[in-house]
């Protein structure tokens, strides 16, 4: 009915390996797309700063990590840190003068110099020590940047990002800053989605299903464990330089701790291992679901004037985000993605149930 | 009842549709001064949002049940940023919307990064007791207003109390516990250049954050033996500096802290074990004030308090009802200067800026602000824990305001060379 797969016959590889090979992915994609582009059209400042613009910034950041985390099986519970080293690189280049464009590309050097470093230990170590490895990181990375002032910037730890243009648009205000993100977010997203049919990928998905099989069969864990920390953390450097810039406009070393990184890996996990849609879905519910619960709580208890005392009325939302995160991993462990897929699914064949695959 | 996966998930996109729906509020008609009041009740600033928030209220509630200011009433809009950046935009950007022409997001991280935004949207930011300790200079920050001793004033009063105690500090040994954070490196600064001006030794004992185990430090401070201990911390890190201080056999009567120490920390840490310990005092602690007084009779005497009546009249209930009154002075004034208005962010703005000699009816110090000055004069008192309550160690004063000034001018001037 609406995906119309009869009569779509593949008569070459590139016809097959198409990234959306049915018409009605393709116009979807598309629109989504669109909707995205005129956002600043027809959303007021509060969703397009609010909303849009933290969830373009977070799901690209997700998407770095689930390159690593889904991509090629590393856990990586230093992220923040990795965003930190590009925001506070790119920021101090562009104070010194160097052009956004290059300053974000240095950011993300800078964090892939630093985060392959880390992502060194992976070598030898796997599961919950790697774990530790990056989580020590986080600390190292957090204790240096709070403890240098020249890295900090001063007594008040808080450094200024100046007025910047990006291909000569001055990003100010919060369209040029929508946009900036967003352009950034579809190369990564483009990126990603490419990564996985090409020989990378496969080596990546063959070392992350068992690195010492893959080296039985030629792939050398070596070169690819350390590309794939390399690749996820300049793309987590580039990100760290859109959100001080774009988002945040001023950074101090506790917009990067611990938090910021157990955030973005509820987000890979509840969204979806490997699946790049699942870190859209996984942005949108790990930010917006704490927003959306305090609000309609908030709302609920002003019209029906309930009298329930102020840290109920705090609290309540956290232990429905609660639930609803363990629910989510209880009734759907593959993610928010698999939903949208067993949907997917359903209408694929819609009306004739019978004939599922 | 067995939840199955297609139910939950109906039920989790149920909730996600139902968000935008307008439930509106029955105050649309009335005149109201929308203030945002996101705080964070939930994960770091626990400690002292739920009183601070508690104080503002009822003292709002007890405003608008006398007609408001001008006919028009204060409409505080209370919600949880749980010190999250994200979150505090999102409610920024909301209460923006909404009309709001203050906000007090009672928290560091996040008012810095709601500076440049506010600054831009001229929104009035207040920042209690935390945010940019350069703030104070307002030709700088014309929309951020501490409105309150920021910490160099406080490190610069209480050094000037140890002065007044000991007569002179020359050859005597200052010791500075600080959570190992920027916020509590601040007071670095102004400690080491009275310690230079008057001669005493100061050395500074950094505990890892959170501060919930202080055991490697308190051995050191006792062996240092220092003629006076400032602890500098906030929530679990100052209960357990006052624990460790009292095992260590510190003399408790040479103990102080910033002005984050309540009645409550004292109960965690041993009433009678730490009588005697000091702390910086913004506004008086305790029920006797006269705002106080009227609040437990109108508001909360007649079931309209905000909480629970045992918490009115602690040190951080009554620094939220301290701000809620210097507000609602700055809107008294704001109306004076313009009186028809329009209600916008500028036109608070003129009144915030320029109070003068205000007392809240004795609760706090002459308080006044200007153009230049946000921080009102940076005046303050240190109290002294009795056993049962904070007791006034001293009058009202101010200290060392050249030194923080000179501070101030430098941090803020740095800003100013950094923005834009």
């Amino acid at each position: 009915m609406f995906y119309r797969r009869a009569g779509i016959r593949h008569t070459s590889y590139r016809a097959e390996r198409q990234l959306w090979p049915l018409p009605f992915d393709r116009a979807l994609v598309a629109l989504v797309f669109a909707l995205l582009v005129l956002a600043p059209l027809y959303l007021g400042d509060l969703y397009l700063a609010g909303y849009l613009l933290p969830w373009i910034i977070w799901s690209t950041a997700a998407l770095g990590l689930n390159f690593l985390m889904g991509g090629a099986g590393q856990i990586h519970l230093g992220y923040g840190a990795v965003m930190a080293i590009g925001a506070y690189t790119s920021v101090h280049l562009v104070r010194a003068g160097v052009p956004l464009e290059v300053a974000m590309i240095g950011g993300g050097l800078a964090s892939a110099a630093i985060g392959i470093m880390f992502g060194a230990a992976a070598l030898r170590v796997k599961g919950l020590y790697l774990a530790m490895a990056t989580l020590a990181m986080q600390y190292i990375v957090d204790f240096v940047i709070s403890h240098v002032p020249a890295i900090s910037g001063g007594t008040q730890a808080t450094i200024q990002v100046p007025t910047v243009r990006f291909l000569g648009v001055p990003i100010v205000g919060n369209t040029a800053t929508y946009y900036m993100a967003l352009a950034v977010g579809t190369v990564v997203t483009l990126f990603m989605l490419n990564a996985r049919r090409t020989s990378l990928g496969r080596a990546l998905a063959a070392v992350r299903e068992k690195d010492y099989a893959a080296e039985v069969i030629g792939v050398g864990t070596l070169r690819y464990k350390l590309l794939a920390f390399w690749i996820s953390s300049f793309i987590g450097g580039v990100v760290g330089a859109v959100l001080a810039v774009c988002y945040l406009r001023s950074i101090s070393p506790d917009q990067f701790h611990i938090e910021l990184s157990i955030q973005l890996v509820a987000m890979v996990i509840v969204g979806g291992l490997g699946s790049v849609l699942g870190s859209f879905f996984g942005a949108a519910l790990i930010l917006f679901a704490p927003i959306v619960l305090n609000n309609v709580i908030g709302s609920l208890s002003d019209t029906f004037a309930l009298s329930i005392s102020s840290d109920l009325r705090a609290h309540v939302p956290l232990m429905l985000y609660g639930a609803l995160i363990i629910g989510f991993l209880l009734w759907e462990p593959l993610g928010l993605a698999k939903i949208y897929a067993n949907v997917r699914d359903y209408f694929l064949v819609w009306p004739f149930r019978h004939a599922r695959r | 009842m067995t939840l199955n996966r297609r139910d939950f998930v109906a039920g989790a996109a149920a909730i996600g549709l139902a968000a935008p729906l307008p439930l509106g509020r029955a105050l649309a008609q009335e005149k109201v001064i929308r203030l945002g009041m996101p705080q964070d009740f939930t994960r770091v600033y626990t400690f002292v949002t739920a009183e601070y928030s508690q104080g503002q209220r009822d003292y709002f509630t007890l405003i608008n049940d006398r007609g408001g200011i001008n006919g028009h009433k204060l409409l505080a809009e209370v919600s949880d940023h749980g010190n999250d950046v994200p979150r505090a935009i999102e409610a920024y950007e909301r209460l923006k919307q909404q009309g709001a022409v203050l906000i007090d997001p009672l928290s560091t991280p996040v008012a810095r990064a709601l500076v440049p935004r506010a600054l831009q949207d001229q929104i009035n930011m207040l920042t209690t007791l935390s945010g940019r300790s350069d703030a104070a200079d307002g030709s700088v920050f014309p929309y951020v207003m501490p409105l309150s001793p920021n910490y160099w004033t406080q490190a610069g009063i209480l050094v000037d109390f140890f002065r007044q105690q000991d007569k002179d500090l020359k050859g005597k040994r200052i010791v500075l516990v600080h959570i190992d954070t920027p916020f509590g490196r601040e007071p670095l600064p102004v400690f080491q250049a009275l310690g230079k001006k008057l001669g005493y030794e100061f050395q500074a004992f950094p505990y890892t954050p959170p501060g919930n185990d202080q055991s490697a430090i308190w051995p050191q401070v006792r062996r240092a033996r220092p003629d006076w201990v400032v602890f500098w911390g906030a929530g679990v890190g100052q209960t357990v500096a006052l624990s460790e201080a009292v095992r260590n056999g510190i003399r408790m009567d040479r103990v102080s802290s910033s002005v984050w120490l309540s009645e409550s920390d004292m109960e965690v840490a041993g009433k009678s074990e730490t009588k005697g310990v000091l702390k910086f005092e913004a506004c008086a602690g305790g029920r006797e004030p006269k705002l106080i007084q009227e609040i437990l009779k109108d508001v909360v005497g007649k079931g309209k308090g905000a909480g629970p009546e045992g918490k009115v009249g602690t040190s951080y209930y009554n620094i939220g009802v301290m701000m809620a009154a210097i507000i609602t002075e700055g809107v008294r004034v704001a109306f004076q200067k313009a009186p028809n208005g329009p209600v916008t962010g500028p036109w608070l703005n003129e009144g915030l800026r320029a109070i003068t000699n205000f007392t809240a009816e004795g609760l706090m110090p002459p308080m006044t602000s200007t153009k230049a000055d946000h921080q009102g004069g940076g005046r303050g008192r240190v109290v002294r824990w009795d056993g049962a309550k904070f007791v006034p160690a001293t009058d009202w004063f101010t200290a060392n305001q050249d030194l923080v000034w000179d501070e101030i001018r430098k941090a803020s001037a740095e800003f100013k060379a950094s923005g834009k």
